[in-house]
This record gives C-alpha cells, structure tokens and sequence, in this order.
C-alpha cells in the first residue's frame, strides 16, 4: 500500500490496487467521528452500446439502464435489504447514476467493519427476478415524472439533446418511461458482468478508520474475485463536431422564461494536451467571464437582465461544451449580452491571480470534510482516472500567457440555443 | 471543544474552541416576533446585506473583496423559528494559519461594515441595489410555482390554519413587495439593529480573549432589548373531520401533502419520542411510510415526514400519480393508525435510537451544526448533546405509543398533475 501526501492540506492518503484490479483509495482523518465511503463502477447511461461479456456480438440497451440496475442492486437473494442493514448502525446509504459512472456509498459513525463488508458484498451480488424489476418500473416512473417537472432539468436535457448528434449524451440518465417498459431481467445481468468488474471499479473511503483494517476486509471480501474488463468492446459514436441543432424555442408550464447556450469545442481545436490542465483554464476561463467577480454579472445585475444564472463544461470522449443557463424576463437581451461577452474577452493578470488565490483557498476548505473530499476525488478518479496530489501547485503554475493562447483557439460559433417561454393561457373552446 | 457564553448587554457572545476545522465560522443572529406584514421586507432587507454596502457598492465590489480575503464568504438567510422571524449573517473565512497575518480580523471588520455600513444616504437606501433586490424578489414569486414541492406545502399550510404563522409564506408577498421604497426599508433596518434580539457565535481555532476583543471592536451596541413572547406555536384545536382539498396544475407529478397535528406535547415528548415517532414513521432510510408506499406498493419515488417541532405539526410529503392519490392517502392513514396502536417493534424503535445516535454525532463534524446546537440551546433551552444522548436511548415503546395517539390528520392537499 503507498502513502501519499496531498500536497498542502495536512493530509494522508493511502493507495493500493488489488491483483484483480481493485483500486482504493484510502484517506484516514484523525480527529473525525465519521466515515463515508463510496464503491463505484465506470459504468453510466452513457454506455448503452456493447459487447456483453461473454458474447460476441455489439448490442444495444434501452436508455436508462444503468440507472435501474443501481436501482436493483438494493434487492438481495437471502440477506437483508441494504437500507435495513445499514439502519441498524444508525448508517445511511444511497446510489447514484451519472452519464458515466454509478455509486454505492454508505456514511456514519459507527460498525464500521461490518459496514464495508456488506457494502462490497450487497454490490457484489446481483438478484434480480421478472416480478422484483416489474416493481421497480413504477418507482422510476415517478422519479422521470418528478425531474420532468423541474424547469432546470428540461432545460439541460433539451439543451444536451440539441448539442450531440450520435453521442447518448444526448439521452436523460434515466431514460423515458417508455425505455424503461422495455428493461428485463436478462438484461440487467448482462450489464451488470460486464461492468461490475473489480477491475472496472473503484472504491474511497475517509474520515474514521483504520486503512490496514480495511484493506484486510476488502482483501477478503474481494480479492477473489475474477474480473477482466481490459477488453470489453463499447460502441464509439464517432460524434461530429457540430452540433445537432442550433435553435429551438418551446413553451412549457412555467413562469419564467429561461434560456441555455451550449458553445462545442473539439478537444484538439484548444491546444492544451494535458485533460486535467485543459479543465483548470477553462473553469478559469468562464469563472472571470461569468462569476461573482464579473462585469458581465455586474452589468447583467444592474439591467435586471437575469436571475439564477450558472454555466458548466460538459466533457465527452473528444468535446468540451460550455453551457450556459439562466432565467430571464428578456431572452433576447440576455443573450445578446453573452455573445458579446465571448466575442470581447478581456483579460487581466489581477483577476488571474485573484482566482487562483480563491481556488487555492477553497482547496483547503474542502478537506474539513469527509464527503466533499470523497467527491472531489471521486471526480478526479473519473475524470483523470487518478488522485491528483498536486492540485494546490498546478493551481498555482496557471498563467494569463497560457490562459490568452487558449482563448486564441476559442471559436464561439458552434452553438446551440434553446429558449423555453411559458405557456400561453388556452382558453377553452368546444 | 471549548463553549464560553458572555453577555455584552445588547448580545450574547457565544465562543467555541475547537481545532477540528481550518475555518473560523461567525454568524450573527437577529430576532423579533413574526408579524406577515414584515415578511417581505425583511427578506429584501435580507438580501441587502449582501448587495450592497457604503464601502463596497455593487455585488461585484463585494465579492472581489470577499475573494481578496481568501474566498472568505458572507452569506444571509432568513427563516422562521416558530412565533420568530430569524436572520443570519454568516462569514466564513480561513484561519490565519492558512492565509497571512490579520486576515481573519480583516475579515470580520468586513462583516460588520456589511451589516452597520448600509448603502445608505439621507436616511434612505440607495435605489439602484435596492432595485435589483427588488426585481429579484419579483421573479422569485412569480416563479413560485415552478417548485411544486415548495408550493404544495405552501398550500398545505395555508389550508391548515390561514391565521397561524405556520401559514405564512417566506418567500413573502407581491403586494407587500411593491409597497417597499428606499426610505421604509432604512426605518426597518433602524428598528431591527435597535430592537430584535440578538446573538453573536464564532467557531474555530480561536483565542476566546483576543475574539472578544475583535467582537467588542466590531459590533460595539450598546442599546437595551427585551422582547417577550413565546418561540411555539399556539397549538390551534384538532378538527373534527379532517380537510381534503385537490387543485391542478399542468405537471407530470401529483405532490401529495399531509399535515398531522400533534397537541399537548410535553416539551419533554416533543424533544425526545416525538422524534423517535417520526424516524420510525418516515424520517429513517428504512421507515414505515418508505417501506409501505415505496417498496411494497411502488406508488412513489420519494416519500418522508418531517416533525416542525415548534410548530406542532409532522408534515408528509410525496410524489404521486394522480391516479393513486387515494390509494397513498389509504396506506399513510394505515401506517400512522397501525403507529397508535403500537404495531411496531422493539427493533425498529432501537435502529430509530441508532438514527438519532448518528445525528448526534454528527454535529460536531461541522461548524454549521455546531452552531446551530448552541443557538437552539440558547432559545429553546434544549439539552445538551450528551443529555440529548442519554435521555434519548431510555425512551420507550409505550412513551412512544402515546405520542403516536396525539398525532391526528388535519389536511391532506394534493397538488395534481393533470399532464398525461
């Protein structure tokens, strides 16, 4: 087992990867009562095309999968139901589906041990039957039916339908109710060899534990486990580089018109090799042109432009998209303001410092607790398929010389725009 | 950790020692008994605070302020503490150690110039932040209804009893919005600085004399308040037969929810086996209402109850199809019927024990939690974490079964989803 040190923020880390594949991360904390740890695959709804183990063939599964198999895991042969297990300790645990990864994790105080053996095991262990996935279906539908009637999620899924033409990006994590009609059991099992392989997983823990203990138990509990995923064939969707559609208007139940820009970039257009290098001058990029600090804000602010503003970068295997959403009386205006904002980038080094600054500080911030160091280094793991010791210095390495050539790649012409306006009152005729 | 309490006359300082986090954590309460009118004003003023200051002008001089002193953060919120409106005003800053010399009393001199340095000329705000807070404020309400969640409970309560504060909406009101100008707004802030009751907490690894000196320092008030009135809520009267009202909206979700009185708590039953009834009920990952609804009947995604202590209320809420809006409302009543009757077992009242146990523990993982334990303390006179602990795990079933027989339905609203 190798211990490292996350450079900067007093604190320990512990790495080790099992003969199957296994890897764990392990970061013990002193002077915590509790513990939180995560069991993930590199498994999410983005994966629907593959070879299934075992098979030959290239198949394709409905959309949504992913996300009912992290549903079906909780459902157990002979033992107890996890939720039950967990409870007993006082323990709470929860899953997750992204467009790329699944997790199982589980937070407390107590039994530490007896936790993380059920956790490898309970995940480690399929069950699934034709009457308790029927049972399910009506459970996700209700969870569609909920994120259907939230405003923020129409629109990002709208606008990532708009932004990829192939890529299943473009599909909702969980699927529309019609997909999941289609799920069976036999499929399920097919997904679940595939990617629920020690050597496709990971797992971190931190906060109060003993690594060596638990690195026993996973040993023990895992070890044995056959796995080989180095080979598992999964469809490319060769996405284009423009995007899908450019604009779309529409109008739902809501009250307040809101807006999302979606700006692709293929990753070789911008220059930077590095992928975790790439993401820290475009975060930086769009937190001086959009953030707190911002004379865009400012403006926008002042001109009673726009409420709940926010951007993210959406990755894929060769893309970064910008998207960018905002509730606004005034659409058109708005956006105006971005386009112009991107088309006159101005930089200065005071504000590149003054970020760097901020980011080196909320690095800090973060390792006070358990669970926002887990997802950082959650991300880390998905994104860059390592824990990143050294944030702290390749923070402070950023410079406007770099940042300036990278803006000089920058096109912001591939764009797709979506604006949702309120319904308009029907009067009832007939 | 280390807690010390000191009265400076017009506030409570409350001092914690704890070398646990690399933050130091300051949060300035005020409060004053609520009063619907001044719902909407104070959330303006609220928002104000982080607008806008003499100092610091617009949102903008603000935050590259706050990121001059190493992303130190000054938020502001507003909630309703039973018969109190209560609002914070928390900064959040790293310790010295992490930054340089007098960051954190730079820090603080910045909290208080937001708070006792308003953008004000002339006895009045300025119009232009005020505008914006303003214009906000509008969207938020107009928007109200986009959070069907929110709204369905909005509605609930305003069902349940129009004239109690529980009813009170916090986002506030449009026609009380637009009565807002430059010159009311100053006359509010005068009375609240003067008038509301006040506490001053700070967490971290700090020095308890050096602090009070900064605090002394930097908020030196020196007028004399006393207000009297009581933080529960007047328990209204059980009805006779319970409320049933529907209303739609083009959604794809029905949002189901139900509001049970719970009179003549002792205020030991409401801290301790009223909320052992509620983790068991609806409150735990493996709850009654999870279990019967979700798991066995597949009739939701989400179901779960919360206890609004000083309110006297359990409020259940859950995301339906609108054809099964009977069928749940049938298996909720059955499971809270099957509560009173005591149909549950000695193990679900020890996991519900160990749910409680970790929450306990949990509070001392964050400064946030810290602190709001303390100001409970301080306003209800709760126990303590470790007399919370021990008298928690000696409550008993019976205990709990005649909490359970106070717990009555009094409305079930149902915001339905006419989508297809």
């Amino acid at each position: 087992m190798k211990e490292i040190s996350l450079k900067g923020l007093d604190q320990n880390c512990f790495i080790e990867t099992l003969k199957n594949g296994l890897e764990i991360i392990m970061i013990p904390y002193k002077d915590k009562k509790n513990y939180y740890m995560t069991y993930a695959t590199r498994y999410g709804s983005e994966i629907n095309s593959f070879v299934p183990k075992g098979e030959k063939k290239m198949t394709s599964f409905p959309n949504g999968i992913a996300h009912f198999l992290e549903h079906k895991m909780f459902e157990q042969e002979n033992g107890e139901d996890p939720f039950t297990f967990f409870s007993k300790s006082g323990t709470g645990a929860n899953a997750s589906t992204s467009f790329n990864s699944t997790q199982y994790i589980c937070y407390g105080t107590k039994e530490f041990e007896q936790n993380l053996k059920f956790l490898l095991n309970y995940v480690n262990e399929p069950y699934f039957t034709d009457e308790n996935v029927e049972k399910e279906k009506g459970i996700i539908k209700e969870e569609i039916k909920m994120y259907d009637d939230i405003p923020e999620s129409v629109l990002e899924n709208k606008l990532r339908e708009m932004i990829y033409q192939t890529s299943p990006r473009k599909y909702d994590i969980a699927g529309t109710t019609e997909d999941i009609d289609q799920i069976t059991k036999e499929d399920l099992y097919r997904c679940y060899h595939t990617f629920y392989q020690p050597s496709n997983m990971f797992l971190i823990i931190a906060g109060n534990f003993d690594p060596h203990t638990a690195l026993q138990i996973i040993e023990e509990e895992v070890g044995s486990i056959e796995s080989d995923s180095t080979n598992i064939k999964i469809k490319d969707y060769k996405e284009p580089k423009s995007v899908c559609k450019k604009e779309e208007e529409l109008s739902i139940n809501i009250k307040v018109p809101k807006i999302g820009l979606g700006y692709k970039f293929s990753k070789e257009s911008l220059g930077i090799k590095d992928e975790l290098e790439l993401d820290l001058y475009l975060v930086m990029l769009t937190t001086l042109l959009f953030g707190s600090a911002s004379l865009f804000r400012e403006e926008a602010r002042s001109r009673h432009l726009m409420t709940n503003f926010y951007n993210e970068w959406d990755t894929i295997k060769d893309y970064k998209t910008l998207m960018i959403f905002s509730e606004t009386e005034n659409p058109d205006l708005l956006i105006g303001e971005v386009e112009k904002t991107l088309q006159n980038i101005e930089i200065t080094v005071e504000d590149v410092e003054r970020i760097k600054k901020v980011w080196i500080a909320n690095e800090v911030k973060m390792i006070d607790y358990v669970d926002s160091t887990i997802s950082n280094i959650y991300d880390d793991m998905i994104r860059y398929h390592k824990v990143i010791d050294n944030k702290i210095e390749l923070i402070r390495k950023l410079n406007k010389r770099k940042l300036d050539h990278l803006i000089s790649n920058m096109k912001f012409t591939n764009r797709s725009k979506i604006i949702i306006l309120p319904k308009k009152i029907i009067t009832k005729e007939q | 950790m280390q807690y010390v309490k000191k009265d400076l006359g017009s506030y409570k300082l409350h001092m914690i020692k704890t070398n646990k986090f690399k933050t130091i954590k300051t949060r300035v309460c005020f409060r004053r008994p609520i009063k619907k009118s001044e719902i909407t004003m104070r959330n303006i003023l609220c928002n104000m605070f982080t607008q806008s200051s003499k100092k610091y002008q617009t949102k903008r001089d603000l935050a590259i302020k706050s990121q001059d002193l190493y992303a130190a953060t000054i938020a502001s919120s507003n909630s309703r503490l039973g018969n109190y409106m209560n609002t914070e005003i928390t900064l959040t800053v790293l310790n010295d150690k992490y930054t340089e010399e007098n960051n954190f009393k730079d820090s603080l001199e910045f909290l208080s110039d937001v708070i006792y340095n308003p953008n004000v000329e002339g006895n009045k705000f300025d119009d232009e932040p005020l505008e914006i807070v303003k214009a906000n404020a509008k969207t938020a309400l107009a928007g109200l209804k986009e959070d069907s969640n929110l709204y369905s409970v909005i509605r609930l309560l305003e069902n349940m009893d129009e004239d109690s504060p529980i009813s009170y909406r916090g986002v506030g009101y449009l026609e009380d919005l637009e009565k807002i100008n430059g010159s009311n707004l100053y006359t509010y802030y005068k009375k609240v600085l003067d008038k509301d009751l006040m506490d001053i907490f700070i967490i971290g690894n700090i020095d308890f004399v050096e602090t009070e000196e900064l605090i002394r320092n930097y908020f030196p008030i020196k007028t004399f308040k006393k207000q009297r009135a009581k933080y529960l809520i007047e328990q209204g009267k059980n009805r006779i037969r319970k409320k049933t009202i529907i209303e739609k909206e083009e959604n794809n979700q029905s949002k189901l929810a139900i509001g049970c009185r719970v009179i003549g708590l002792s205020e030991y039953e409401r801290n301790y086996p009223l909320t052992l009834y509620n983790i068991i009920l609806g409150a735990g990952d493996d709850s009654k209402l999870f279990r019967e609804v979700r798991e066995k009947n597949s009739l939701c995604y989400y179901i779960h109850s919360v206890p609004n202590k000083l309110d006297n209320l359990i409020l259940i809420r859950a995301g339906i199809d609108k054809e099964n809006i009977k069928k749940t409302v049938d298996v909720v009543e059955q499971q809270i019927n099957l509560m009173r009757r005591g149909k549950f077992s000695e193990e679900d009242l020890n996991t519900a024990k160990e749910y409680f146990n970790t929450a306990l523990d949990n509070i001392t993982e964050s400064e946030a939690s810290i602190i709001d334990a303390y100001y409970m303390m301080e306003l209800l006179g709760i126990d303590d974490i470790e007399t919370r602990r021990s008298k928690m795990a000696k409550v008993t079933v019976e205990e709990i079964v005649r909490v359970a027989k106070k717990v009555k339905i009094d409305t079930i609203y149902c915001l339905e989803g006419t989508n297809q």
